[in-house]
C-alpha cells in the first residue's frame, strides 16, 4: 500500500512529545481461508500530557482493539500489530512482555466497560486493589492496605474499610466501576485509558462516574483516553475528539468546533440521529442509513460510501487521504464544510449556538 | 380518544424464598407496587427508570406473562385478570412485544418466514389469497426488509435489521398496543434513529398504540406523549412529554434529566448537574415514607421520611408524588412562600 500522507513518523512533531504517540498503528487479525481482517489501519493518535482525548466510534469500528494495542493486550497468536507506540519517548510495541508488565498498571492503566468480568469473583477488594500496590510500589501488605481503603474512600466508595474484604458480587455495578477506578488509580498512572467506563451503568451512576473522572484528571493530572460510542459523554469530558469508522480515524478536532461544524458526514449524522433532550420535540431524527457492518476496504474508496448520504464518484474510486489544517484533521472527499476551511469564515469560532441549523447539509 | 389500556393499582411481587428442604418466603421483593396507568388509543406512552424500577416488570404484568400480585388491568374495557387462558389467548393477540435483545429473543434455527408465521398460524389466522408468503412479504416490506429476508436466519442480520424482523412479528397480528421494552438500547447509535423512525412510521400508518420502556429519558421524550417516570416500583412522576422537560416537578425525575449527557458542549458546560448520591435502594426493603428520601437533594425532616406521597395533580395532566413539589409560580401563583427550588426548574438544567 502505497500513500505516505502523514509523513514518516517524526515529521511533524514540533517540539515535545506527546505523553502517548501513536502512529500507523495497524491490527490485523488472521482468519484461516480469508484475508486477514484489518481492525485497526494506520491510525495516529496523541494523547498529550494531562488532556482528556476521546475515541469515538460505534461497534467493530476498532476503538478497543485500539487501547488493547496500546496496552499491549491482544493476543499474539493471530495477530499481526504493527506501527508504532510510544509512551514517554519509550516505544510499547515489541517491549518483552515482562518489561511491558512495569508499565502496564503503574504508568498506563485501564478502566474496562463491564466491572463484572474485570474484577476476579473469588477475591477480596482489598486483595485485588492491595495486589497492584505491592506489585508496582512494593508496598509492605499492612500499607497496601491503609493505602487501598483511602484509595477506595477518594473514589466515593463508602465506608471503605469495610469494603476492602467483601467480594465483587456484593457491590453494586457503580461500586464495582469505583472499585475498578481506585485500581487503575493506585500507582497514580499517567494515562489512564478508559474503554466504555460508563455503558454497563444508569445514567445517575454514569453522571457519578464521569463527574469522578473529570476530578481525577484535573486533580492529579493524569491524561486519559475515553473511549465510547456516546457523543453526549464526549461533548461534557474531552478536549478532543478522534471519531472512528472501520478502524481509521475520520474526523479529528478539538470539542467545541467538532460539535458546532462536523465536517465529516459520519460525525453529522452521529449528531444528528440521536434524539436531544434540549430539542423541540416532534422533528423526525435523521438516521445514517446502513448499519456499521457494510463498510468497504479502505484500499479502494472510502469505507463509509456505502452509508454515506453524500457519496460521489471520487468515494467509490479511492480512499481519502487524511487532510490537516491545524488542530483538526479530516478524510472525506466531500465535506460537508470546506476543509480546510476559509480562514475569515470559521477562524473566531463563534460560540455553537446554532448546531441544529449549522449543518443544514445533512439534517 | 378512547381508552385502551387502563391499569389499576397494579402491584408485582416476587417472593424472596429461602430454605434447603422445603422453601420459605423470607420476603418480597416490590417490583411493582401499585401503579395506575391510562393510555388511550393511538397514542404513546413512555414509561423511564434506572434498572430495577420495575418498568420491565410492568410491561410484562400489562401482558400477563407475569402473573401480577393484585390491581387490575383493563384492555379495551375488559378485564385481563379475570379472563381464563382461552380468552387471555385471543386478547394477546391485540397486544404484542418487542424485546430489547432481538438476537435473543428470536430463534437462532428458525427462519424469518417461520418466525413471522408462527404467530399468525398460533391465533388461526386464515392464510388469505396468495398464502403466508404474501402476508410475510407485506410484512418485511413495511419494515423495510427485502423480501428476500425472508429465506434467511437472525444471525444473517445486523442489529439493526434483527430489531426490525421483531417489530415485524410484533405487528404481524395486527394488534392495537405493542409494548416496547428498550426497543433500541442494544442497537448502534446510528441505527437507533432507523428504528425510532420506523416505530413512529407503524404507528401513524397502523395505528398503533405504544408503550415504550427504556432508561434513555431522551428518546423516550422523543417518541412519547405521556411520560412516566418509576423509581422503586411506583410512579413518582406524569406528565405530557415537553412539560416534563421544561418543567419536571419531581427532585428525581430533574436529577435524572440533568444526567443525561447532552451532545453539545456549549450545553453541557453550563448546565448543572444534580448529582445523586448513592445507589437504588433494594426493592426488598423500600425505604419507608417516600421511596426516594434516602437519595433526594431536597428531602426535609421528618414528613419525606414518615409519609408516603401520593400522586397528585399538581397541573393539568402533570401528576407528581412528591410532598413539597408545587405548581411554577407563573401557572398557579397560590403557594409562593413553599416553592422549592424544584419549580424554577428550566432555569436549573
Amino acid at each position: 500500500m502505497p500513500q505516505a500522507d502523514p509523513g514518516p513518523p517524526d515529521a511533524h512533531d514540533g517540539g515535545a512529545e506527546p505523553l502517548l504517540r501513536v502512529r500507523d498503528l495497524t491490527v490485523a487479525f488472521t482468519q484461516r481461508h480469508r484475508p486477514d481482517l484489518v481492525a485497526v489501519d494506520r491510525l495516529d493518535l496523541d494523547v498529550p500530557a494531562g488532556s482528556t482525548v476521546g475515541l469515538v466510534g460505534e461497534s467493530g469500528s476498532g476503538k478497543s482493539v485500539t487501547s488493547l494495542a496500546v496496552m499491549g493486550l491482544l493476543p499474539r497468536r493471530g495477530v499481526r500489530t504493527g506501527g508504532s507506540v510510544r509512551f514517554a519517548g519509550r516505544e510499547l510495541l515489541g517491549l518483552p512482555p515482562a518489561d511491558l508488565r512495569a508499565v502496564r498498571g503503574k504508568d498506563i492503566a485501564m478502566v474496562f466497560q463491564d466491572p463484572m468480568t474485570c474484577l476476579n469473583p473469588v477475591l477480596s477488594i482489598g486483595v485485588q486493589v492491595t495486589e497492584v500496590l505491592r506489585r508496582h510500589q512494593d508496598l509492605p501488605r499492612g500499607q497496601a492496605r491503609d493505602r487501598a481503603a483511602h484509595l477506595l474512600g477518594r473514589v466515593g466508595i463508602p465506608d471503605p474499610a469495610r469494603r476492602l474484604g467483601e467480594y465483587p458480587h456484593q457491590l453494586s455495578g457503580g461500586m464495582r466501576q469505583r472499585a475498578l477506578i481506585a485500581i487503575a488509580l493506585a500507582c497514580r498512572p499517567r494515562l489512564l485509558i478508559a474503554d466504555e467506563p460508563t455503558t454497563a451503568l444508569d445514567v445517575t451512576i454514569q453522571a457519578q462516574i464521569l463527574a469522578l473522572l473529570r476530578e481525577l484528571v484535573s486533580d492529579t493530572g493524569t491524561a486519559l483516553l475515553l473511549i465510547t460510542h456516546d457523543l453526549g459523554i464526549v461533548a461534557g469530558t474531552c478536549d478532543t475528539v478522534h471519531v472512528m469508522y472501520a478502524g481509521r480515524i475520520v474526523e479529528s478536532a478539538p470539542r467545541e468546533p467538532l460539535f458546532a461544524d462536523p465536517a465529516h458526514p459520519y460525525t453529522a449524522g452521529l449528531l444528528s440521529s440521536v434524539p436531544r433532550l434540549d430539542a423541540p420535540r416532534g422533528k423526525r431524527l435523521v438516521p445514517v442509513p446502513g448499519s456499521p457492518t457494510d463498510v468497504l476496504p479502505w484500499a479502494g474508496a472510502c469505507a463509509f460510501a456505502p452509508r454515506c448520504p453524500r457519496t460521489d464518484s471520487p468515494c467509490t474510486d479511492r480512499a481519502p487521504h487524511e487532510l490537516a489544517e491545524g488542530p483538526r484533521t479530516l478524510r472525506c472527499h466531500r465535506p460537508l464544510s470546506a476543509f480546510p476551511p476559509e480562514p475569515p469564515a470559521t477562524a473566531p469560532a463563534p460560540a455553537p449556538e446554532g448546531h441544529g441549523t449549522g449543518r443544514g447539509g445533512i439534517v | 380518544m378512547s381508552r385502551l389500556l387502563q391499569v389499576r393499582d397494579l402491584r408485582v411481587h416476587f417472593p424472596i424464598v429461602r430454605g434447603i428442604l422445603r422453601d420459605r418466603v423470607v420476603g418480597h421483593v416490590r417490583a411493582v407496587d401499585g401503579v395506575d396507568l391510562d393510555l388511550d388509543r393511538g397514542t404513546t406512552y413512555g414509561l423511564v427508570g434506572e434498572s430495577g424500577c420495575g418498568k420491565s416488570t410492568l410491561g410484562r404484568a400489562v401482558l400477563r406473562l407475569v402473573e401480577p400480585t393484585g390491581g387490575t388491568v383493563e384492555f379495551n374495557g375488559q378485564d385481563l385478570a379475570t379472563v381464563d387462558r382461552h380468552e387471555l389467548r385471543r386478547t394477546r393477540r391485540r397486544m404484542q412485544m418487542v424485546f430489547q435483545d432481538p438476537m435473543a429473543s428470536l430463534d437462532p434455527r428458525q427462519s424469518v418466514r417461520s418466525a413471522l408465521v408462527e404467530p399468525l398460524r398460533t391465533h388461526d389466522i386464515p392464510a388469505g389469497p396468495g398464502g403466508w408468503d404474501r402476508r410475510v412479504r407485506e410484512l418485511l416490506d413495511v419494515v423495510g426488509l427485502p423480501a428476500g429476508a425472508a429465506r434467511r436466519y437472525p444471525h444473517e442480520f445486523s442489529g439493526g435489521q434483527r430489531q426490525r424482523i421483531g417489530i415485524a412479528r410484533a405487528i404481524a397480528l395486527q394488534p392495537d398496543l405493542v409494548i416496547a421494552d428498550e426497543p433500541v438500547s442494544s442497537l448502534d447509535v446510528s441505527v437507533q434513529a432507523q428504528v425510532i423512525n420506523l416505530l413512529q412510521d407503524l404507528q401513524s400508518a397502523l395505528g398503533l398504540t405504544y408503550l415504550v420502556i427504556a432508561h434513555d429519558l431522551a428518546v423516550v421524550r422523543h417518541v412519547s406523549d405521556l411520560i412516566g417516570v418509576m423509581y422503586l416500583g411506583t410512579l413518582v412522576e406524569q406528565a405530557p412529554a415537553d412539560h416534563l422537560y421544561q418543567a419536571p416537578l419531581h427532585p428525581y425525575t430533574l436529577s435524572l434529566m440533568s444526567a443525561i449527557p447532552i451532545p453539545d458542549p456549549a450545553v453541557e458546560a453550563t448546565r448543572e448537574r444534580i448529582l445523586l448520591t448513592g445507589d437504588l435502594p433494594s426493592p426488598a426493603d423500600p425505604p419507608p415514607g417516600c421511596r426516594f428520601h434516602t437519595r433526594c437533594p431536597l428531602r426535609r425532616d421528618t414528613r419525606c421520611h414518615d409519609e408516603v406521597p401520593a400522586l397528585r395533580e399538581i397541573l393539568p395532566g402533570h401528576h407528581v408524588a412528591c410532598h413539597w413539589a408545587r405548581a411554577p409560580q407563573r401557572n398557579a401563583p397560590d403557594g409562593p412562600g413553599d416553592a422549592l427550588p424544584v419549580a424554577g426548574a428550566p432555569s436549573q438544567v
